[in-house]
């Protein structure tokens, strides 16, 4: 996957991220001042217990939420001081999503699933098809594609996930626990795709609460109670299949 | 391009949404079905009656004058009018003398008396003396046989042309033609018969059923002015331009012939076919603004049940649009989504209207009057149905399209 001609500076920066949420009358701080740099092609693990303020991060990253104060530029771009709809333009185009829960559209086939992104990005129709019909073939489900989500397994509908999140060309993969409902060996060729990505250019953050799955990354970022607790760059990956 | 994107792919769910949830949606558009039924049945039962009164009234003729005691349209004060003196025969021929080569009158007066052959009677049959100048008043002219001729009328012979319907209920198969019928206790000879003409509809005058004999005959054996028997007075025109100014010369020769000063107020009235055709929409007017005041009030309780089956939509879907959102749709993506799936359900209770409207149509059509329903009414009628459908959509697709993607995605 061609990644974005590389941009002067890093891919994301964050800078002294504060996000504090209202629940009833109380204040909670889920991130207490993050500042992080992520550059092209990195493989990234966030990792740390529920709480940590691991999925805040993650939100923020994937621009489906601002910040309370501090900024975040992605790409150059300062995502934190954009509306809504331009947060959506952002999403779209810019970061491919991967869920726990696959979040697949239950009453559409693979081949509309995955052209989704394209859709709202307004690409005409014989070229979504065209394109999807190559993601899809790219996870290996090219006999799977007039499929419904629930007449796939949970591997299978990870990897339409993946090929979803892949179509859009995204600066960033953005992986959260994406093996977490799958069994092990599933989880490993789920795993093996994600190397594979990196391995061919594509920036991938995994937020996992498992070692081993962040094992594959070649950095490793520790949240607990809204602050980065360690930030561990690894050159080789622990468990490499290469 | 990025808009016609969204509008098929919103099409396109809002269509998988709806057919997943068939019987829902068909409870819903109940109150749009019988709306837009109603609505459909409401125009068409309008159209229908306003080609009828057209059909039915084109014997009375545009360019025709009618001098009577009386309006033929009264809304009140019927009071006013009771005192009036009667027009006789007598004024008809003075305003004949003096229109002379200007317009043409014909006298007729009329009277509702039995008829009947041998041992069949028809009750509602209407007895009308008139002339041979019916004929160029009025549009209609004999099926068989002949017309009354100015030599009926002067010798006041016993003589009658007989309406379509009068003559099949009474001779059946026989000829009429030259066969004696009763009028009331007189004795008359079919001399012709007319061709059909309908009318009859609401009350109106059915022109099948009178019967057309000699005024001076009519005048000897019934009454005219002596009998508080009004003759009404009919002026064609020679041609349509000259009405206006016809009017004005015959309210002029009728006040001479009436002797009224200068400032005395008229005691005769002249009528057209305008006059009917006001009073006719008045009419209509209020029956149509009622007939759409109901179909309004349904269609507003269609809507109301359309967004309240879409907010459950809405709701039910909290996942669908934080995957949505997380893929970039926009508020306005997920907002046309939601009110497109609206407008298609309401499309469709638009076109279970129309299959209603249409049986419906075809009912009336059957045993009340002619009526079709027309492709222009259907389609306003589905315009109306999917505006509704949006407008319906508007507070719950807001609501979806306002969803913060997070919370959507975490919803269970």
């Amino acid at each position: 996957m061609p990644a974005q001609p590389a941009a002067a500076g890093p891919l994301l920066h964050l800078e002294d991220i504060v996000r504090t949420y209202w629940l009833g009358t109380t204040e909670v701080q889920a991130l207490r001042g993050v500042t992080l740099e992520i550059a092209h092609n990195e493989y990234v693990a966030i990792m740390g217990p529920s709480g940590s303020g691991k999925s805040t991060l993650m939100n923020l990253i994937g621009c489906l939420d601002r910040p309370t104060s501090g900024s975040y530029r992605l790409e150059g771009q300062p995502v934190s001081e954009m509306s809504d709809d331009q947060l959506a333009e952002v999403r779209n185009r810019r970061i491919g999503f991967v869920f726990q829960t696959f979040n697949l559209l239950p009453r559409s086939d693979v081949l509309h699933n995955v052209e989704l992104p394209l859709v709202y990005a307004g690409i005409p129709r014989a070229e979504r098809r065209e394109r999807a019909e190559q993601a899809i073939a790219r996870v290996g489900l090219a006999d799977r594609a007039r499929h419904r989500p629930n007449e796939l397994s949970g591997g299978q509908r990870q990897r339409v996930a993946i090929a979803r999140a892949l179509i859009g060309n995204p600066a960033i993969l953005l992986a959260d626990e994406p093996t977490g409902n799958l069994d092990s060996r599933t989880g490993a060729d789920i795993m093996a795709m994600f190397d594979e990505l990196y391995a061919s250019g594509q920036t991938v953050i995994l937020v996992t609460h498992e070692d081993d799955i962040a094992a594959h990354a070649r950095r490793t970022i520790r949240l607990r109670d809204g602050h980065i607790e360690s930030d561990v760059a690894r050159a080789a990956p622990a468990t490499a299949r290469q | 391009m990025k808009l016609r994107a969204e509008l098929a792919e919103a099409a396109r769910i809002s269509w998988s949404a709806i057919l997943a949830n068939r019987g829902r949606g068909a409870l819903t558009t109940l109150g749009i079905i019988i709306g837009i039924a109603a609505v459909i049945t409401t125009m068409t039962a309008a159209n229908g009656l306003a080609r009828t009164f057209r059909e039915t009234f084109s014997a009375v003729g545009a360019d025709v004058l009618y001098v009577s005691r009386m309006p033929w349209v009264i809304v009140n004060d019927f009071w006013k009018y009771r005192t009036r003196p009667i027009l006789g025969l007598d004024d008809s021929e003075r305003l004949s003398q003096s229109l002379r080569g200007r317009a043409i009158v014909n006298p007729t007066i009329d009277v509702g008396l039995p008829a009947s052959f041998r041992d069949r009677t028809l009750e509602s049959t209407r007895i009308i003396g008139t002339t041979d100048r019916q004929l160029i008043v009025s549009s209609a002219v004999p099926a068989l046989g002949r017309f009354l001729l100015p030599v009926d009328d002067h010798y006041r012979r016993r003589v009658c042309v007989l309406g379509h319907e009068v003559r099949e209920r009474l001779f059946g198969k026989v000829d009429p033609v030259g066969r004696d019928v009763r009028l009331g206790a007189s004795v008359f000879r079919v001399i012709g018969v007319m061709e059909k003409q309908g009318g009859g509809f609401l009350g109106g005058p059915n022109f099948d059923l009178q019967v057309f004999v000699p005024v001076s005959t009519f005048a000897r054996l019934f009454g005219d002015r002596s009998t508080d028997r009004s003759v009404t007075i009919a002026v064609k025109a020679l041609s349509h331009e000259a009405v206006p100014e016809l009017e004005y010369e015959i309210i002029g020769e009728m006040r001479k012939i009436r002797r009224l000063r200068p400032g005395q107020q008229e005691n005769f009235s002249i009528n057209r076919l305008d006059t009917l055709l006001t009073a006719y929409n008045n009419v209509m007017g209020v029956v149509l603004g009622i007939g759409l005041l109901v179909t309004g009030i349904a269609l507003f309780v269609g809507g109301v049940g359309v967004t309240n089956i879409m907010f459950v939509s809405v709701m039910e879907r909290t996942r669908e649009i934080g995957i949505r959102k997380a893929l970039g749709a926009t508020r306005r993506s997920i907002l046309l989504q939601f009110l497109i799936e609206g407008g298609i359900i309401c499309l469709g209770g638009g076109v279970a209207g129309i299959l209603v409207a249409w049986l419906i149509t075809l009912l009336i059509d059957a045993t009340l009057m002619p009526a079709s329903l027309s492709p222009q009414i259907a389609v306003i009628a589905l315009l109306i149905a999917f505006t509704i459908g949006v407008l319906a959509g508007l507070a719950p697709a807001w609501r979806g399209a306002r969803q913060d993607p997070i919370e959507a995605l975490r919803y269970e």
